[in-house]
């Protein structure tokens, strides 16, 4: 793999960046040339209509797809190029994510959950229950360890998937609509710990449809028909 | 990696047993296939024992001349019409053969024995001369052998078999003791060493051995007979030939005539021995390998079925990270698991099954069997599940994400 240069402080660097499917009789662009650059530390947050490209914008960042064509330089590493072991290993390494429908397997504890990313990442077992011991704690569930997701609420769900999300140290966290399947307090516990994730040098991104959660982000990206209608900064930060 | 492994190895027992009577259900026909391997081999190991210990009381070196063939498919006519075979040809053989040791002229008849209140049934005499205890592999246990004399003289003396000796006698000493075989008193003179059942047949230890001379005297003088001739064992051709050409010469057959007696020899059992254990073997393997493939085709189905309703777990395991080669090796070791597990399980009831068995027949599950049953389940495991785990490892991860 070639190692491509990215200037310092940048993260994500979208090129031209195309994503068509193959709809039978009509080819979709998805995403439709989009130019990105992301740098550390940032909190945006990504809106825009269903259809909009969003989604898939969120799978490329997150490496879960690939464009078809453009690049995608993460953290100097080329993403376009990388195959489907390559994918897994920087998804595994450098992406949390967070899904609206918390997507924990409901099999396993809260801790187990958390552990899985350091499985796949070979981490020694004390290691792994250490660290996610941790990530519990700094979500508020240090004494729901023990409970499967069903024995949670859906607020402490989510907090599952966020230390899970945190648990591998990752680059960045992606969380797609993650307020979306929880009542307004919640939420708002929810978007507290993005904050305070963001407070202490996480870069988040958030897909969200709704004004008053992308206002907790200090920079919004609107889609439209795959392309970036708008890209500004957020002046004034909810609290 | 051997984290990952043991992660799936949790994964799989974890997948079993949230669904137990599926996974049973799914096992079954592996279960099946196991038991039938192992309860075949065990039968088959079992009766190779007790042929190999019946065949040790023919012996090797020994043939047994007689009218007719032990397995043989002459026409009864022709067969009918053979004159009886002779006591005297005995004498001849060990007279003329180079290469004969013994020869001992046997005839048989059942009969019952008592002694007081105390009655045997069903024992088979035998009359024969002294060379019987050459030409047979019996020892003496107590007492001795008939001599030469008594066969001349018609002595009514006995050697017992040892179930015979048991129940007349209790623990007290036979030896010089009197019983009866039909209405004839006789003296005890000696015991026989426990020998056990020929084939799993034919009891050789309640049998009674008399002087052939009394035995014709007693019961027949025209009786059916047979010859067991004992030749040296480093000749065995050369002797089957001259024993051959012997006994043309006694019946005077002219060369251009077929034989009108039969040479049997442990061999005539040993080749229909094989060919009856190459039947039951290729039935049994027959219907092992048709359970064992019904067995992994639903395994290879309960397997697509697992991976479907498991679309959305593979997404999230591939999302944070789960290669396709973990995916692909945590639904591989799931099948393996069932399957082994079903293996195993047959295993245990096949030796189980064993002990039942072995009432009837001397058989003992051998090792080999049990690692040959799990290899085999092993492989239909991986059979069976690499399609599925395959399907499951190329998944789209955002495809399984969004599945419901």
């Amino acid at each position: 793999m070639s190692a491509v240069k990215a200037k310092n402080g940048e993260m994500i660097v979208f090129k031209a960046v195309k994503k068509i499917y193959n709809l039978g009789a009509e080819n979709v662009h998805a995403l439709d040339g989009v130019d990105l650059n992301i740098e550390r530390n940032e909190y945006i947050s990504i809106m825009g209509p269903s259809g909009s490209g969003k989604s898939t914008l969120m799978n490329v960042i997150g490496c879960l797809d690939t464009p078809t064509a453009g690049t995608y330089v993460f953290e100097g590493e080329p993403v376009h190029e990388m195959d489907d072991n390559q994918l897994a290993s920087i998804r595994n390494r450098k992406i949390g994510f967070v899904f609206q429908t918390f997507n924990l397997l409901s099999k396993l504890t809260a801790l187990r959950n958390v552990e899985l990313p350091l499985i796949y990442a070979n981490v020694p077992r004390e290691d792994r229950l250490e660290h996610a011991k941790t990530a519990l704690e700094k979500v508020g569930l240090g004494d729901r360890m023990k409970h499967k997701p069903n024995e949670l609420s859906g607020g402490q769900r989510q907090r599952v998937a966020i230390a899970r999300a945190l648990v591998t140290n990752p680059s960045i966290i992606l969380a797609d609509e993650p307020t979306g399947n929880l009542d307004s307090k919640s939420g708002e516990e929810i978007m507290k710990i993005f904050d305070s994730l963001h407070d202490a040098g996480n870069t988040i991104i958030l897909v969200t449809h709704e004004r008053y959660i992308a206002e907790h982000a200090n920079r919004t990206i609107h889609l439209l028909d795959g392309k970036i209608r708008v890209d500004e900064k957020n002046n004034i930060k909810k609290n | 990696m051997l984290q990952l492994f043991f992660e799936n190895i949790r994964i799989a027992v974890s997948a079993i047993f949230s669904s137990k009577m599926r996974s049973f259900l799914t096992a079954l026909g592996i279960i099946i296939g196991v038991l039938a391997v192992t309860l075949m081999g065990t039968l088959i190991s079992g009766l190779d024992k007790s042929f190999e210990k019946s065949m040790s009381m023919l012996g090797k070196d020994v043939f047994y001349i007689s009218k007719f063939e032990w397995f043989g498919n002459q026409d009864y006519w022709e067969l009918r019409n053979r004159p009886d075979i002779k006591p005297e040809y005995a004498e001849k053989l060990v007279e003329q053969g180079k290469y004969v040791i013994a020869a001992s002229p046997q005839s048989f008849r059942m009969s019952d024995m008592s002694r007081d209140e105390k009655s045997i049934t069903g024992v088979s005499v035998i009359g024969t001369t002294t060379d019987y205890m050459q030409t047979s592999n019996t020892t003496i246990e107590k007492g001795r052998f008939l001599t030469d004399g008594e066969h001349n003289s018609g002595s009514r003396v006995a050697v017992i078999g040892y179930d015979v000796a048991e129940e007349l006698f209790d623990n007290s000493d036979p030896i010089g003791e009197n019983v009866k075989i039909g209405p004839y008193k006789f003296r005890v003179i000696g015991v026989v060493e426990k020998q056990g059942k020929f084939l799993g047949l034919q009891s050789m230890d309640t049998q009674a051995i008399i002087p052939l001379g009394t035995f014709q005297r007693l019961f027949s003088r025209r009786g059916f007979f047979r010859l067991s001739v004992k030749v040296d064992k480093d000749y065995m051709e050369e002797a089957e030939y001259e024993v051959r050409s012997i006994m043309r010469r006694i019946r005077e057959i002219r060369p251009e005539e077929p034989d009108n007696f039969a040479i049997n020899k442990q061999e005539a059992f040993e080749t229909t021995y094989n060919s009856i254990k190459l039947a039951i073997g290729g039935t049994g393997i027959f219907i092992t390998v048709l359970s064992l493939i019904v067995g992994g085709i639903g395994i290879m189905n309960i397997m697509f079925v697992s991976v479907k309703e498991r679309t959305r777990e593979i997404g999230i395991r591939k999302a944070i990270g789960a290669t396709r080669n973990v995916i692909l090796s945590q639904f591989l070791i799931e099948a393996v698991l069932i399957c082994l597990m079903g293996g195993l399980t047959g295993l245990g009831l096949a030796y189980g099954l064993s002990f039942a068995i072995s009432k009837f027949l001397p058989s003992t599950m051998p090792i080999s069997l049990a690692i040959i049953a799990i290899i085999i389940s092993l492989v239909v495991g991986i059979m069976s599940g690499l399609v599925p785990s395959y399907r499951a490892a190329k998944l789209d991860p955002i495809e399984a994400l969004s599945y419901d």
